[in-house]
């Protein structure tokens, strides 16, 4: 057996998969953080292999805009890279910097858009591609793949490149960024060995998930043993129940955590530190604290030695490493000590009196003053975070906090320390930052991994939608997909790759298309399942995942499904919502080969399927059945048009809030078989022809062509239809038109197109147009400006009886 | 793809559809296993259910490939089948034998 179709899906299959494999590889370095050359130089030899061109080139717009730095490449000549070339308007590299997307080349020689660049010119290059790097707005340059012979570029060739050329981007950014905070970065560090700061992240349910450096040399301990379960392990004994306590009521309230205790120093000895812990939220979702101790016990000694004597306080305090001051009781200052003046570059005569807006960043003046002099009018203890200039003249922030002093009963002013704490904030925005560019890399990646478009499958309606989660890193492996089997029937499938981030991203894409090559060979959705399962449990990665497949007959409504471990599909049919049950198995990747099961059922005429990924309906805290059901409320009260229903449920279910996690849904509703005619836009590709014959062949046995007839005329239209494919292939996303209708035994059929038909080469080439002579009764050409149109009609044989 | 021997022979049968998209595949996989010393293939188009232009030049490409090897191209078309018209039409059967059966391919 010859299984023609399927061998040629199985070779673009095998190119996909190998585009795939290469982003996913590129982005996975991208994202560990390979160095930006090493990075675009790889880019270069993988667009060059897995697209097969001669050469390809990395150019980079130079800061002023007016150059293009040849940045990286492959097969280029010795001396090239490192060169910065003109950037000419109407020379290809700027266009593609211009467009939003890829832009292919067939041949130099009747290109009109633009000139080859002098550089590809000197290469002789006859096509080309190119795409854009970065984002509109923010471009790092271009990259081109050209080859010296011509070279028709497939729609998914340009895809890919693109794709590549987004992980660049993402990767280009992230370098840009990197340099920026590579200063600070080291400003950072040096301070962290001179400030005697200790770090802490918990998680949302107050497990410590990290402790820097700084708190294992204070601690002595491992890291292991601080992290999980292990808050105020360290502190005194006697502190640690009321330190828990604190920390389990602000905890629960996410409150700002503030608490001085002893802390159990590597010598043994305890100090007393100060701890502040930050709630933290990405997105209005609480993620967990982040927190610093500092090492008071200086400053606690200070209190101590203020409350003997004033003049023994000043002495101490001039020698203390930290930043101290007094007031009287009407809140002047009457004191600061030598670490204030140190880090102010202030004398201390400028900084007695009423100075209390001296230094400080004057967006904080307003929010810092009032508090003071609420907490002097009160008596009471104050404390504020604000700016505070440096002897540079570089703000930086500082905890400040005083206590009220009283002699005899008698309020006489505050003494006050205040604690650098500029490495907190910057940690702090610096781990913010760290998560949003794994996360725009891992993004970037997982979209290009899914289908630029759904296929369009003849006889079916297909809409659906993706929505990455709102959660800082935390890109999942979610995915959706449809296809055309050689049996006719089409299989969906949603799945949903455990686990988040540019791994979960890299599987999914693999998985993808590991159900993609297994669904067109294997019939039964349970085989293709444990095929998957094996797969997956073969693989060196652990790697779990839920898929829901399903297969569909759009002729009978007849589907079969297998769930591994997915929530179950939905059908909205005439008779309102329900559940798919049956076909429940488990996860692939969870356990030893397991039978899977298979469900079937018989979908009524206008019925629509809607099959989706955990992200819409968990929601902690809710249980299960009801999000099932609030989203069979809001499917049935979506409108009809499939678009439409998708929007309408995402709506009602997420509401407001960006989901947690990714949402991937597919909606899929079998037309209607109409009978009259047939008007279809088709994208202008060679694959759209095997559906096109399909729907030609159904139409043609219902207006009672006989089995030749209904060859010859599918042929014919085919034939025509062929070659729309072959003009139109250059710019992406061209269609044709396809018109077909049978009135008194007469079938009528036009094909358009929007492109020129091309002279002839060779005896074979015209061989379509003769075939559709010798078939149709009526064959009529005519080509102008906008296109070509082919109209041909045949008489049906049994019309005539 | 089934492919048997049947004495000097090598009948490939091929099923399903043959058009623009795996017309170079379809002879790539036909001329790969053709062996040396076989005499003829022998192309049983019984169970096939489309062949379009790009098809028609596969075959005529095949013959070609054939004979700088001293090999030929034999058709099986039975009776009554679609594809007929187009055989025809396109005169593959100047450069092609094409026999009803495959018996009768075989015993030419």
């Amino acid at each position: 057996m010859l299984r023609g179709r399927t061998h040629i899906r199985g070779d673009d299959l095998r190119a996909r998969a190998r585009q795939q494999e290469a982003l996913a590889g590129l982005g996975q370095r991208a994202l560990a953080g390979m160095n930006l050359d090493h990075l675009l130089d790889e880019a270069a030899e993988t667009a060059a292999q897995v697209l097969g061109t001669d050469f390809v080139t990395v150019l980079e717009l130079t800061a002023d805009g007016r150059g293009l730095l040849v940045r990286a490449g492959y097969g280029l000549p010795e001396g090239l890279i490192g060169d910065v070339i003109p950037a000419v308007p109407d020379e290809l590299p700027i266009h593609a910097l211009e467009s939003d997307g890829p832009l292919v080349i067939d041949d130099f020689a009747t290109e009109t858009r633009f000139r080859p660049s002098p550089m590809q010119r000197r290469l002789e290059i006859v096509s080309a591609m190119a795409a854009p790097i970065g984002a509109r707005g923010r471009h790092f340059g271009v990259i081109g793949a050209h080859s010296g012979t011509p070279r028709a570029f497939s729609p998914d060739d340009a895809h890919f490149l693109q794709a590549l050329a987004n992980v660049m981007g993402a990767a280009a950014e992230r370098a840009r960024h990197d340099e920026l905070v590579r200063d600070s970065e080291s400003r950072f560090r040096e301070l962290a060995n001179t400030t005697p700061a200790l770090m802490w992240m918990t998680d949302a349910e107050g497990e410590v998930t990290f402790v820097n450096q700084g708190w294992l040399r204070f601690t002595g301990r491992r890291l292991e043993e601080e992290l999980g379960d292990s808050f105020g392990l360290s502190a005194h004994p006697d502190d640690r129940a009321e330190l828990l306590a604190d920390w389990r009521r602000t905890f629960s309230r996410r409150e700002e955590f503030r608490r001085e205790y002893r802390l159990a120093r590597h010598d043994g000895t305890y100090r007393w530190v100060l701890e502040v812990g930050t709630p933290r939220f990405a997105k209005g979702e609480f993620i967990g604290y982040v927190g610093t101790a500092t090492d008071i016990h200086e400053r606690r000694a200070m209190e101590e030695a203020l409350r003997e004597s004033e003049a023994s306080f000043r002495e101490l305090a001039d020698t203390a490493p930290v930043m101290m001051w007094t007031t009287d009781e009407n809140g002047n200052v009457t004191f600061v000590n030598a670490g204030w003046l140190r880090f102010t570059g202030t004398t201390l005569d400028e900084e007695l009196g009423d100075t209390w807006s001296l230094g400080v960043h004057p967006d904080d003046v307003d929010q810092m003053v009032p508090t003071w002099r609420r907490a002097v009018a009160g008596r009471g203890p104050w404390e504020a975070e604000y700016r505070l200039r440096d002897r540079w003249g570089e703000y930086r922030w500082i905890v400040d906090r005083g206590v009220p002093r009283f002699e005899g009963g008698r309020f006489v002013g505050h003494v006050g320390t205040a604690i650098d704490i500029h490495q907190r904030k910057t940690m702090e925005a610096q781990l913010e930052e760290s998560y949003e560019r794994e996360h725009r890399i891992a993004e970037t990646l997982q979209r290009s991994l899914l289908p630029v478009r759904l296929p369009s499958v003849e006889g079916l309606t297909l809409a659906a939608r993706y929505r990455p989660s709102a959660l800082g890193a935390a890109v999942g492996g979610d995915w959706y997909d449809a296809l055309e089997r050689p049996d006719g029937r089409v299989a969906l499938v949603v799945g949903d790759v455990v686990g988040h981030g540019l791994r979960a991203a890299a599987t999914m894409g693999q998985l993808r298309n590991a159900v993609r090559a297994y669904g067109l060979v294997e019939a039964s959705p349970a085989e293709v399942m444990v095929r998957i399962n094996r797969l997956v449990a073969n693989s060196p990665e652990e790697a779990m995942a839920t898929v829901l497949y399903l297969v569909l007959d759009r002729e009978t409504g007849e589907v079969s499904f297998t769930s591994a471990g997915h929530p179950p599909p939905l059908v909205l049919g005439a008779d309102g919502p329900r559940f798919l049950e049956g076909g429940r198995s488990v996860p692939v990747g969870a356990a030893d080969p397991t039978a899977f099961r298979e469900g079937t059922a018989v979908l009524a005429p206008g019925s629509t399927v809607v099959l989706y990924t955990d992200g819409l309906v968990e929601r902690r805290g809710v249980p299960l059945e009801h999000r099932l059901g609030d989203l069979a409320r809001a499917a049935d009260a979506a409108e009809q048009d499939l678009e439409r229903l998708c929007d309408g449920i995402l709506d009602g279910l997420l509401s407001d809030e960006d989901p947690e996690d990714d949402v991937a849904l597919l909606a899929v509703r079998p037309q209607p078989i109409d009978t009259e005619r047939i008007a279809m836009s088709l994208p202008a590709e060679p694959e759209s022809l095997a559906g096109l014959r399909r729907r030609l062949g159904r139409f043609l046995h219902a207006a009672g062509a006989s089995e030749a007839e209904v060859f010859e005329i599918t042929l014919s239209v085919c034939e025509a239809a062929g070659n729309a494919v072959e003009h139109a292939y250059g710019p992406i996303d061209a269609s044709f038109r396809v018109e077909v209708s049978c009135e008194d035994g007469e079938v009528v059929a036009t094909v358009r197109d929007s492109g020129a038909w091309r002279e002839r080469r060779g005896e074979h080439r015209g061989r379509g147009l003769r075939i559709i002579d010798g078939l149709m009764e009526d064959v009529e050409v005519s080509s102008d400006d906008h296109g070509t149109v082919v109209a041909m009609r045949r008489r049906l044989a049994q019309a005539g009886t | 793809m089934a492919v048997e021997r049947r004495g000097g022979s090598i009948v490939a049968h091929l099923t399903g559809e043959v058009d623009m998209t795996n017309a170079t595949h379809v002879r790539d996989e036909l001329l790969a296993s053709m062996p040396n010393d076989a005499l003829a293939l022998v192309l049983e188009l019984g169970g096939c259910r489309y062949l379009d232009s790009a098809a028609v030049a596969m075959l005529f490409d095949i013959v070609q490939r054939l004979q700088r090897r001293r090999q030929e191209l034999r058709l099986v078309v039975p009776a009554g089948s679609p594809l007929g018209r187009l055989i025809e039409l396109t005169e593959v059967d100047s450069a092609a034998a094409v026999h009803d059966t495959l018996e009768a391919a075989l015993h030419q």
